[in-house]
């Protein structure tokens, strides 16, 4: 497709597909998961708009969109307005490095797992002008919550990433998932270490989506619903769609990681199916977690995170460097 | 004139312009949030550059991790202090004299000792790699006493953090 277009088109068009497709993406995940939490807990969910409610989501974006803005008078309003977008756009950045097949995806860069980290770690900033902005007491504990939490998991997400980065040998997301050709390759099957790695990632994912059992920040008993408390509208739709597509960007990240990405059965062009499959399949997990497990304490989320999380992924990371000097060096 | 010099000269001035705003606004916070721009103004000009780990690298710890520390700072100890903190300066004039002689300084270094212009030659095409074998092999020694001046921050952070006896 891309010898197709002119050479001046492409940045543009690939990026303008990616976003749309991924909003598109965002819009039904919410569905999938409203869903799937019915399910659980022996409901039906939504179900009267369209054939089993598959129009849900357009109806709900409608009706946000419809909304009236209100903005607080004691807001700080510059930064109010400004915090939706500020979030959202780290959250859709990250899929610019994401490659949905070999050689389709918008730019896969040399540093891309670094990118994509990096990247996810400016939301922070977003959360934060939200909670200030709003001038609300529950907003601004909520994002004081935010930014313990992500202090936190940091180091764990990025340690527990590091391991498939080592076992590939590159920082390249479309390397990390060539080295993981053929089913018995995928690193989630690499023996014991491969399994911790991917139990600490997914902890590590949960806490840095603050899903349950990580949510204090919008823990609704205490906090009604955190950081986005006076947000109503679009700029509400805003900031759940950046949260959506940040966790929707995550299961794919997770996916690349340990599930071999685009590898399965089937001609090549399957390829990209497979990736999605394993994506939702990562996000219906984080979903299952979320549905199935109560919040935890402040105090018990910031000890598992300094005192289990973070040594252990450092050992498995010390153990993952041994393994792969011992093997280059002609172990195995 | 290229993209690459278009894409230059608006970083530049937007990194002007929010590094004057992190020192100018009054508000403690809207500096913070300036400042966290301008630190990715910077991971931009690190890209233009071809430093692609450099500036993920300053995302990931300046804009991501330090301005989350500053800010935290923030909300802390105006807790604890009860009334806004403020960031004015009543010498306003003094800093600026002493910020033109440092520039002026710098500039006349610069004048007199011109950088060099040659892009220097890279070993392989992934810088990223170059960095991580230099730090490792030829650098190591200086790498392993930052590593120690880390250790010696932190255990002095946990000395000052410990509860009261």
């Amino acid at each position: 497709m891309a010898e197709m277009l002119p050479g001046w088109l492409l940045p543009i068009v690939a990026p303008f597909i990616v976003l749309n497709v991924v909003v598109g993406m965002v819009t039904y995940v919410t569905l999938l998961e409203r869903k799937f939490a019915a399910r659980m807990q022996s409901r039906i969910g939504p179900y009267r708009v369209g054939y089993h409610g598959l129009l849900q989501p357009i109806a709900d974006a409608l009706k946000l969109m419809m909304k009236e803005d209100i903005v607080p008078t004691a807001a700080d309003r510059p930064i109010y307005n400004l915090a939706p977008i500020v979030f959202l756009i780290p959250c859709m950045l990250i899929f610019a490095t994401l490659p949905f097949a070999p050689g389709l995806g918008v730019a896969d860069l040399n540093i891309g797992i670094l990118f994509f980290i990096a990247v996810s770690s400016m939301e922070i900033v977003g959360l934060f002008m939200a909670g200030w902005g709003s001038n609300n007491k529950y907003a601004l504990l909520s994002a004081m919550r935010a930014v313990n939490q992500i202090i936190s998991y940091d180091l764990p997400y990025i340690f527990a990433a590091l391991v498939p980065v080592m076992l590939a040998g590159s920082l390249k997301l479309s390397d990390i998932a060539v080295a993981q050709e053929g089913f018995i390759h995928w690193f989630v099957f690499y023996p014991v270490i491969g399994q911790l790695a991917f139990l600490a990632f997914i902890v590590a994912t949960l806490a840095a989506e603050n899903r349950v059992p990580f949510d204090i920040l919008e823990a609704e008993s205490e906090l009604v619903a955190g950081f986005r408390v006076e947000y109503s509208g679009m700029k509400f739709a805003l900031i759940q769609l950046g949260e959506y597509a940040h966790m929707v960007g995550s299961s794919f990240l997770a996916a690349l990681l340990f599930l071999g990405a685009w590898d399965g059965p089937g001609p090549e062009w399957l390829g990209p199916a497979w990736f999605l499959l394993k994506a939702i399949f990562i996000f219906l997990l984080v979903t299952w977690i979320r549905w199935s497990f109560v919040r935890i304490r402040v105090d018990q989320i910031l000890a598992l995170s300094w005192k289990v999380l973070l040594p252990a992924t450092l050992v498995l990371l010390i153990c993952t460097a041994t393994l792969v000097v011992w093997r280059t060096s002609g172990g195995i | 004139m290229t993209g690459e010099v278009i894409a230059f000269w608006a970083l530049s001035a937007m990194l002007v312009v929010s590094a004057f705003a992190v020192v100018l606004s009054p508000n403690l916070f809207h500096a913070v949030l300036w400042l966290a721009l301008a630190l990715t103004g910077t991971a931009g000009i690190f890209l233009l550059l071809d430093a692609e780990f450099l500036a993920a690298v300053q995302l990931l710890l300046y804009a991501g991790g330090i301005i989350t520390i500053v800010v935290f700072a923030i909300v802390v100890t105006e807790r604890l202090v009860g009334e806004r903190i403020t960031q004015t300066n009543r010498r306003i004039g003094a800093a600026a004299g002493v910020s033109l002689l440092l520039l002026g300084l710098i500039v006349n270094t610069l004048w007199n000792q011109p950088l060099a212009t040659v892009k220097a030659s890279m070993s392989s095409a992934d810088l990223t790699k170059d960095v991580g074998e230099s730090v490792l092999t030829r650098f190591v020694l200086p790498f392993e006493l930052l590593a120690l001046l880390m250790l010696v921050a932190m255990l002095s952070a946990i000395y000052f953090a410990r509860p009261e006896e």
